[in-house]
């Protein structure tokens, strides 16, 4: 009884020691592989921090009104934005480097998707960035002109605009990474009829106060005019 | 090398005509019932005036849908009820070619100055073609300055309704002036007079396809006139009635083409207008007089309701534009007035002027945003006509004149904070208590 249980005693720790020689220096190479590149990471953001200014693309962020759609007091900057950046991307570098020291199947798998899927989720990800700033962008022109024109609604039409371009835009980019396509697209589609559908509904289930408040607004719109005729602004 | 515009038709005309001392500009749509009377004052003037000189009236049209272009072409003048004193030694000609590009007013003077370059024309002036209050007298005043007192731009002074030229007198005027130096009291009114040099200058630039060819055509030609150092002066027309039909634009459209030109040109001259100081009066031509004006209603209602509206709805546009201290003096102005009667309400000129000069300098900063900005002006500007409508309700026509004249002081005296934004020296705080009592300075500094 003792004998069997030294045996398998001897036997485990035998077994566990071989895995240990093997698995142990990989490990030990990984983490000094990811220690090494967290160390460049951290030296890159401190210099980038204190030594690049960006003003330039300071400029771009601000012209471009991304600055304020990212940070909505408008102070975000070049540098802190270039320097974690760089920082986590050099951390992910050092991550991949890291597993691929294993050389195992499933290291391979990790190492192969992130590298295959990397160009991807750039390309999503600047889908989507794009897709908030035209949001942004027309969902000001709407408010602009329905608050010109009087509405009550316009801000509720702006609201309304931006849901809209940000949900196109994160099903294009669903689309681009393979993930949900079809449920992306029926939610899509099934928002646009929706969308259509209660238009409509409105348009027959009050058309006559519709057609009132379109006659009342013309009206209006022609008394303004007589009234006061636009050259007299000028 | 300015773009050549000129169809083959207009072309050919210039060939054959050879040469003119003076071309007179009509811009024209759909303006068949008015436009004849223009072109005969136009050419009773150059009869009257001119007869020693070769005068040529060109109609520029956008491609009216109604007879304007044969109202140009057959408007007949009988000689013997001008009782000249001198008889014409050159007949006057008519041409009226329609223009090609953006359509607007802009395009249309491009064309006319095409023409005048091409002619060799020593003067030219450019006058609306629905004006009923013009006479044959307008373009001895338009063009004798520069024909014979070697002024380079003439630009108009009329008498006005006060709630007439709201754009001008709010805006357009007190801001020109600070920037520029210059009180040119109509900068914006649409009947000039200029030289060749002036001319030439205007189609050597390459942004006639921006708003300069609709509505900024105006505010364009005169900054451009007295940034580039241009002699400059006004002269006396009496007053301006228009036809009362107006083209397909709102006022959000055209006060974004005004405005906008005005800061795209900031943007240009700001190495002129950082160093400006004060202002200086201009010369004014003319026999000044007093004439009857139309009344002109004004909606009180509306214009207030537009403002809160405004400023409810387009605070996330103001705030990329104003500073927290006038987005909050300005939600205290529309709480007050959700309550007090419409007849109480007031924009204080300070409130004015810092929120336009921060909504200058947003233009410059955030040029993605130029279009929402502008356009997001209109409440706050039918906010201010309807305080401006309160405050002169009783006030006859000198009296106004002295409110537009402290406006424009506002402007000069906040001007600092201007330039500081601009890069310019910095300037401290500002406190109501530091404001000169009556500031007119009178020197320009450059």
């Amino acid at each position: 009884m003792i004998e069997t249980f030294r045996q398998v005693f001897e036997q485990s720790v035998a077994r566990l020691s071989a895995q240990a020689t093997q698995f142990l220096p990989p490990l030990f190479v990984a983490v000094v592989v990811f220690g090494l590149a967290w160390i460049v990471a951290l030296l890159l953001r401190w210099l980038l921090l204190h030594a690049f200014k960006g003003e330039r693309f300071d400029a771009f962020l601000r012209k471009t009104g991304i600055s304020g759609m990212l940070d909505h007091s408008g102070r975000l900057r070049a540098s802190p934005l270039l320097a974690h950046g760089i920082y986590y991307g050099i951390l992910l570098v050092g991550l991949l480097n890291a597993i691929s020291v294993f050389e195992t199947e499933i290291t391979r798998e990790i190492v192969g998707g992130v590298v295959h899927l990397l160009p991807k989720l750039f390309a999503a990800a600047a889908i989507i960035l794009a897709g908030v700033w035209l949001a942004q962008y027309l969902g000001r022109a709407a408010l602009l002109w329905a608050s010109n024109e009087g509405f009550s609604w316009a801000r509720r039409f702006c609201a309304f605009v931006r849901v809209v371009v940000v949900f196109v835009s994160i099903v294009v980019a669903a689309d681009v990474l393979n993930f949900a396509r079809t449920v992306f697209f029926s939610a899509f589609l099934v928002f646009s009829i929706g969308a259509v559908f209660a238009a409509c509904l409105v348009l027959a289930l009050n058309h006559r106060d519709v057609y009132r408040w379109f006659a009342g607004a013309r009206q209006n719109g022609g008394e303004a005019e007589g009234e006061r005729s636009l050259w007299h602004h000028l | 090398m300015a773009q050549d515009i000129l169809s083959p038709e207009a072309r050919q005309a210039a060939e054959k005509l050879g040469r003119a001392d003076i071309v007179i500009g009509i811009p024209s749509y759909n303006n068949g019932r008015t436009i004849g009377h223009v072109v005969r004052a136009a050419q009773a003037g150059l009869n009257k005036y001119f007869p020693e000189f070769h005068g040529v009236i060109i109609n520029s049209d956008g491609g009216s849908k109604d007879d304007t272009r044969k109202q140009v072409l057959e408007a007949q003048l009988d000689p013997s009820q001008l009782l000249l004193v001198n008889t014409p030694l050159n007949p006057v000609h008519r041409l009226s070619f329609p223009y090609h590009g953006i359509p607007g007013k802009g395009s249309a003077f491009r064309m006319i100055f095409q023409m005048a370059r091409e002619l060799g024309a020593r003067a030219c002036a450019v006058v609306d073609s629905d004006l009923r209050s013009i006479t044959p007298e307008w373009f001895d005043l338009l063009l004798r300055p520069v024909l014979h007192r070697g002024y380079d731009f003439v630009a108009p002074y009329y008498h006005r309704h006060k709630y007439d030229g709201t754009i001008t007198n709010s805006i357009i005027y007190p801001l020109t002036r600070a920037l520029y130096g210059h009180r040119i009291r109509q900068p914006i009114g649409g009947d000039f007079g200029m030289s060749l040099p002036v001319v030439e200058t205007y189609l050597k630039r390459t942004d006639w396809e921006t708003d300069v060819a609709r509505y900024g055509i105006d505010i364009w030609m005169t900054t451009i006139a007295v940034a580039s150092g241009f002699r400059v002066c006004q002269s006396f027309l009496g007053a301006k009635l228009h036809d009362a039909k107006d083209p397909g634009a709102d006022l959000s459209a055209m006060l974004q083409q005004v405005v906008g030109s005005v800061f795209s040109l900031m943007i240009e001259f700001k190495h002129v207008w950082m160093h400006v100081q004060g202002s200086r009066d201009v010369e004014l031509f003319g026999f000044r007089y007093d004439v009857g004006l139309e009344p002109i209603d004004v909606n009180l209602d509306r214009m207030i309701q537009a403002f809160l509206r405004g400023e409810s709805d387009l605070r996330e546009i103001w705030s990329m534009a104003l500073t927290d201290r006038t987005l909050r003096d300005l939600a205290a102005l529309a709480r007050a007035a959700r309550t007090a009667p419409a007849a109480q309400f007031r924009i204080p000129d300070e409130l004015w002027v810092r929120a336009l000069l921060e909504f200058a300098s947003a233009y410059a900063e955030l040029p993605s945003a130029r279009s929402h900005l502008v356009r997001s002006l209109t409440p706050l500007y039918l906010g201010r006509v309807a305080s401006f409508v309160n405050e002169t309700r009783d006030m006859n026509a000198s009296e106004v004149e002295n409110r537009i004249e402290q406006l424009s002081l506002e402007f000069e005296r906040l001007k600092p904070f201007l330039v500081e934004r601009w890069g310019g020296p910095r300037v401290d705080e500002y406190s109501p208590q530091s404001a000169p009592a009556s500031g007119r300075i009178q020197e320009v500094s450059s």
